[in-house]
């Protein structure tokens, strides 16, 4: 509880919310608020001015091109997600965010918040990885477009810069995908995830293990678990788990996402 | 979801209102939002106090300056542990030494002893700038290195966290009954267990503490707005190290958002406010965040028990055990070391073994102090007995129930001595168990574990049998402290009728979610005769009330014991008021000729002669000219109910510790992925034998209640340190207390075994043993096949066991 | 910063600091009090209210991000001091023990039926999983969601 004093600007455009935050270099993007307000209220972070997005209609939307490519505003909330019926066209969407967090988080966390904070338990960025979403970046030189891949940099941080918003995330067609998660307690905090899609291949990333998500591809689900221990993965240890459950996890989890994901 | 079955055997129904789930009177207004909790409360220019906390686990404070924070507008003022040693004298110890040695004030004074741990406190205009302020403090630290790990603290290199107590050693003491060699003897076999472990955790209120703090300069007085559920415990460690009478310090609740034990050991926190209050002649509130309740109150006892030995014979007849205790009992005795004797309530558990050798040391570590945290010390030993029981079971191949049958204590031994004097009044274990295996199918399992490894799931069942001990005798101090003057046990009611007849009830208690308001005025309403509606019973607690005696609180299982017997008490000296009042209004008739009904008293075969409560009051209190002289009412009564207790044996350690012990029987079902670790709790019961239930409805949720936390702390919740004394799960997100998606399926059932010993046939419950915790540490046994050793069984620890 | 808020029905004018959650604007400011404060990490749900319809943790939201919005709180839950069928069925249920969470789970619960007036257990549990209770083991309260679905 208790924030540090911050500034508090509310824009009416994204050009607006680029200038503040270029202008501001203690300026952080306010999405849902959901991990950034609570990381204020431990004061592990205090920015000196909040660019609260939330009045960006820009930046909300779902929309469902003819090729089935899922274009996603960055300020869509996880329920958004969940109810729309174009975001049906990749169903493992909708059902990931169902077991993120509850409902009040749903109701006002959002996709862009949950990547561009890149908390290394969140379930959207091993999804996004697996999936091949790609992320659209703007800046005061216009947009810029990052494959999910390049985007996570380290925890905590993404390709989206000083100065700089996500806008929004595409999404390609695709059904066959899985995603499996080991957590404290029913959809409580998570200690490992893996998120698997089927396009003849089989992609998978997993959260948890690294800093970023880590991509592991195989032939089949079948040859997933040897994939990850082929990765000589070294994740960190910490309260929940230790490094060597946590690598044993990831192997029993890949496998499992990769089956339900061919199994579709 | 969950289902009450009640036992085939008959019960016998009571008479009126007690023995009826009559709905709560207290829910009104806390369903309205309209309850009144300590942050609730405001004055005018009230300030807002913050904490400097100690980012260290051990180190000394070479250097504080509060010159900073004191200059910025808005900040009232500060205090520092140097002006509190100056101001208050140490906290009163419990112990003996070494323990009794230690220096306790209310702020670190020159050195800091586990992270999280009060330095200095502010106070300011704003909750947000108290806390700007406090960020401006400058405290310089020189670090020592940390003890965390109680298996250390007394080797020779190790960190000594008390010097005035030459060591970490607190209190030791060595418990022996019957003859543990001679049952070694006479044994076919011995269980030797290396090393068993209870983990720490506590109940996390959802409430965290607080306080509102006013100082009459006038009188010397403070009024000490708090959730502390034990007002008579904290008078007591705060006026002597005040210097100041206990009648200065008046204690005001109403209500309390959880307390489970956790909420009797603020007095530290409540010093500092009430010398801020009178440093700064303005009233003074502090509000602990949940993230400083994890790091710095109230965690629950650590235990490790090594070296046991269990004497058995090969039928499974257990004979006796022999192991050694060792308490982690944090960096500060702020209750302790009563954990080292509390155990003893329950010594044999529900067990017919007589020779019982126990070896208890408590050590400090640069932890979080411990303090009561439900099921206080007696879960702790009744986890271990049960542990035992598993294991034995599993290394001679019996099975646990027979096992546990052909040991519990009969119920045609009831009352039952137990090897160190404690009477355990009523219960039939063996029909307890039954009617839970019943309740959980236990006949069909097979085909269950079948069908779960069909899944590629293991199954596992585990049953917890527990006593909540309940009404202590506080005489058991003395085998911890023979220098200490505390015995017996009291608590107390007022009843009164006022002027328009309306029926007021006050309580000693501090509740904190159980019902009182209902049971009490169920009480009153059976010996009135009249509805549980027309008893005003007024809500919390307030020292000025005069119904509080020295060891009011809500705590330790015993409000259906003490509180309602003093309300059964006092109502019944107000019956007999009201009698002898009408008796002489109606020119002279004898009690007996009177009875009370239909809200007043009439002649019995005169019912027209009938004098409602409310002209019984009027009279009394506002028309009493021409009333017999020697007319002894007042119609304003107060009854002390004081629980019949003697002094226990020091040499020996023998004596009855507590007055009854309900029974909890629990089963659990869990499935376990073979692959992750990761398990599921599918199926649970819960059976509760409390004596009479005054209120069935009201145990039923304290029953569920203390379950809940059971498996809470069985899977998830843990107080972990790092080796640099920092804690690993300071909040909610890391400790990982259940969510409605956590809870299993449940049936609970209950018998009722009235108590020969109090006067409604109640027994203390609500703490409930953590019997969850031993049911799923043995079905996590059965499901892997190994031996558990640890009361936290995380996904992890469960992986690692199937490795094994 | 100048904000104004409906709560219950009532607008409040109010000058805030941008650094004050919500919560402690409804509590302190507005003397609201029937919504609590049980964490600090936005994990137990205490704090729950209703803003412009959906259901929030008011600990999470600023409250210069409530400008202009219409919130509803445990206080506006009954008309005429009269309980509401849901608050009924938490007493009848004895759904609350020392009702600390209760003003947070009347809250989420109101939201759920109004979206889903005949949720099955399952969708229940589900609704309550950001509320946090330590009393009741939640058996209780979904036991008083059922009673009142359709």
């Amino acid at each position: 509880m208790l924030l540090r004093e911050v500034e508090y600007a509310k824009p009416g455009a994204v050009a607006e919310a680029l200038q503040l935050l270029a202008a501001n270099e203690g300026a952080r993007a306010l999405a849902g608020g959901q991990t950034l307000v609570n990381v204020m209220k431990a004061r592990a972070a205090s920015p000196d001015m909040l660019v609260d997005l939330n009045g960006l209609e820009e930046l909300r939307g779902i929309e469902l091109a003819g090729d089935g490519t899922l274009t996603i505003g960055a300020m869509t909330t996880y329920t958004e997600l969940m109810r729309s019926a174009e975001a049906k066209a990749r169903p493992i969407l909708g059902e990931v965010c169902a077991t993120i967090a509850d409902v009040q988080v749903r109701n006002r966390g959002t996709i862009g918040g949950n990547v561009c904070s890149n908390d290394p338990t969140n379930h959207l960025p091993p999804l996004m990885v697996a999936i091949g979403a790609r992320m659209t970046i703007a800046g005061a030189d216009g947009e810029r477009e990052v494959p999910a891949e390049d985007f996570f940099l380290g925890v905590y941080l993404t390709a989206v810069g000083p100065g700089e918003l996500l806008t929004r995330i595409s999404i390609p067609a695709g059904k066959k995908d899985g995603f499996a998660a080991v957590t404290l307690g029913a959809e409580g905090t998570c200690i490992c995830n893996a998120a698997a899609t089927v396009n003849g291949a089989v992609r998978i990333a997993l959260g948890c293990v690294d800093a970023v998500p880590v991509v592991v591809t195989a032939d089949s689900a079948g040859g997933v678990a040897d994939a990850v221990r082929a990765a000589n993965l070294t994740p960190p240890s910490d309260v929940h788990a230790s490094s060597e459950y946590r690598t044993h996890l990831a192997a029993v989890l890949a496998t499992r996402a990769a089956e339900e994901a061919a199994a579709r | 979801m969950s289902e009450t079955t009640l036992a085939p055997a008959p019960v016998e129904v009571q008479k009126g209102w007690g023995g009826q789930s009559v709905k709560r009177k207290e829910d009104k207004r806390l369903l309205q939002g309209e309850g009144v909790f300590v942050d609730d409360v405001k004055r005018h220019g009230m300030g807002y106090l913050h904490f400097v906390r100690s980012p260290y686990a051990h180190a000394h404070i070479t250097r504080i300056d509060v010159s900073a924070a004191e200059a910025i507008d808005g900040v009232y003022g500060t205090l520092t542990g140097e002006e509190v040693a100056a101001l208050t004298d140490p906290f009163f110890q419990i112990s003996s030494a070494p323990g009794a040695n230690i220096k306790d004030y209310a702020l670190a004074v020159g050195k800091v002893r586990y992270v999280g741990e009060p330095v200095v406190a502010v106070v300011a205009e704003t909750r947000e700038l108290a806390r700007d302020a406090s960020e401006l403090v400058e405290v310089d630290y020189e670090a020592l290195p940390a003890l965390v790990d109680a298996r250390r603290a007394q080797d020779s290199d190790a960190p000594v966290l008390h010097e005035d107590a030459g060591g970490n050693l607190m209190w030791t003491g060595l418990y022996s009954w019957g003859d543990f060699d001679a049952a070694l003897a006479e044994a076919d076999r011995v269980v030797k267990i290396p090393e068993l472990h209870f983990h720490r955790f506590n109940s996390t209120p959802l409430e965290c503490d607080g306080a509102l703090v006013e100082y009459n300069r006038g009188v010397g007085q403070w009024t000490i707005h708090t959730n502390n559920q034990f007002p008579g415990f904290a008078a007591i460690m705060m006026g002597p190290a005040m210097r100041t009478g206990l009648d200065k310090l008046r204690f005001v609740t109403q209500d309390i958002g959880g307390g489970f034990g956790n909420k009797i050991t603020s007095h530290p926190q409540l010093v500092v406010c009430c010398l801020l209050a009178r440093k700064l002649n303005r009233p003074v509130q502090w509000t602990e965040w949940r993230t400083d309740f994890h790091l710095s109150m109230s965690h629950g006892n650590e235990r490790w028990f090594h070296d046991t030995e269990v004497a058995v014979k090969d039928d499974g007849t257990l004979l006796g055990f022999r192991t050694k205790a060792l308490d982690d009992a944090g960096a500060w005795l702020r209750y302790e070391p009563l954990g080292g004797v509390i155990w003893a309530q329950v010594t044999p558990g529900m067990y017919r073994w007589r020779h019982i050798e126990l070896d208890f040391t408590q050590v400090a570590t640069n932890k979080a102090p411990v303090s009561p945290n439900r099921g206080y010390s007696r879960m702790q030993h009744l986890w271990f007995t049960e542990r035992v029981i598993d294991i034995v079971a599993r290394e001679l191949d019996l099975d646990p129930v027979d096992v546990r049958k052909r040991n519990y204590i009969r119920a045609e031994d009831m009352p039952y001595e137990t090897p160190n004097g404690c009477v355990y009044d009523s219960g039939d274990y063996a029909a307890t168990l039954d009617l839970a295996l019943q309740l959980i199918g236990y006949d069909s399992l097979a085909g269950r574990r079948a069908d779960a490894e069909a899944r590629g799931k293991r199954l596992g069942v585990g049953i917890g049998s527990t006593l909540d001990s309940g009404t202590n005798n506080f005489g058991q101090s003395q085998l911890i402290n023979p220098e200490l003057q505390f015995s017996g046990n009291n608590e107390v009611a007022t009843v009164k009728l006022d002027i328009f007849g309306e029926i007021v009830v006050t309580l000693g208690t501090t509740p904190q979610g159980q019902g009182h308001e209902t049971t009490a005025a169920q009480v009153v309403a059976d010996i009135l005769s009249c509805s549980p509606d027309d008893v005003h019973v007024r809500a919390g607690h307030d020292s000025y009330w005069n119904s509080h005696a020295g060891f009011s609180g809500t705590y330790a299982s015993q409000f259906a014991v003490t509180g309602l017997s003093a309300v059964k008490g006092a109502t019944e000296m107000l019956a007999a008021e009201i009698k002898k009042l009408a008796g002489a209004v109606f020119g002279g008739v004898p009690a007996e000729a009177l009875e009370l009904a239909d809200g007043g008293v009439r002649i019995k075969d005169n019912p027209d002669a009938f004098l409602p409560f409310m002209a019984c009051g009027a009279i009394i209190n506002a028309n009493n000219a021409g009333l017999p002289e020697d007319l002894d009412v007042t119609l304003n009564c107060r009854y002390v109910y004081r629980p019949p207790f003697e002094v226990p044996d020091v040499e020996r350690k023998f004596g009855n510790l507590t007055l009854t012990y309900a029974v909890q029987i629990h089963v659990a079902v869990v499935e376990v992925d073979p692959e992750t670790g990761s398990y599921e709790i599918v199926d649970y019961a819960a059976v509760d034998d409390c004596g009479k239930r005054i209120n069935p409805q009201i145990v039923e949720g304290q029953v569920m209640g203390a379950t809940a936390q059971a498996l809470g702390a069985a899977v998830h919740e843990t107080y972990e340190y790092d080796e640099d004394g920092n804690l690993l799960t300071p909040n909610f997100y890391d400790y990982h207390v259940p969510h409605a998606l956590d809870m299993p399926p449940l049936a609970t059932g209950a018998i009722e075994s009235p108590s020969p010993f109090t006067p409604l046939g109640t027994k203390g419950m609500g703490e409930g043993g953590g019997a969850g915790i031993h049911a799923i540490c043995a079905a996590i046994q059965d499901a892997t096949g190994q031996i558990v050793t640890d009361s936290h069984n995380p996904y992890q620890r469960v992986w690692e066991l199937m490795q094994q | 910063m100048e904000i104004a808020v409906t709560v219950n029905g009532q607008t409040y004018e109010r000058d805030v600091e941008p650094r004050k959650l919500l919560i402690h604007f409804l509590r302190d400011d507005l003397d609201l009090t029937g919504s609590h404060i049980g964490c600090d990490t936005g994990n137990c749900g205490a704090c729950s209210v209703i803003v412009d319809g959906v259901l929030l943790k008011s600990c999470m939201l600023l409250a210069v991000q409530a400008n202009g919005t219409r919130i509803e709180t445990v206080e506006g839950l009954s008309e005429d001091g009269e309980l509401t069928r849901l608050q009924q069925a938490f007493n009848e249920h004895h759904a609350l023990q020392c009702g600390y969470c209760t003003p947070g789970m009347l809250m989420s619960t109101t939201a759920l039926l109004r979206e889903n007036p005949s949720p099955s257990e399952d969708e229940i549990k589900k609704a309550l999983q950001g509320n946090i209770c330590r009393c009741t083991g939640y058996w209780n309260i979904v036991e008083a969601v059922k009673s009142v679905a359709k």
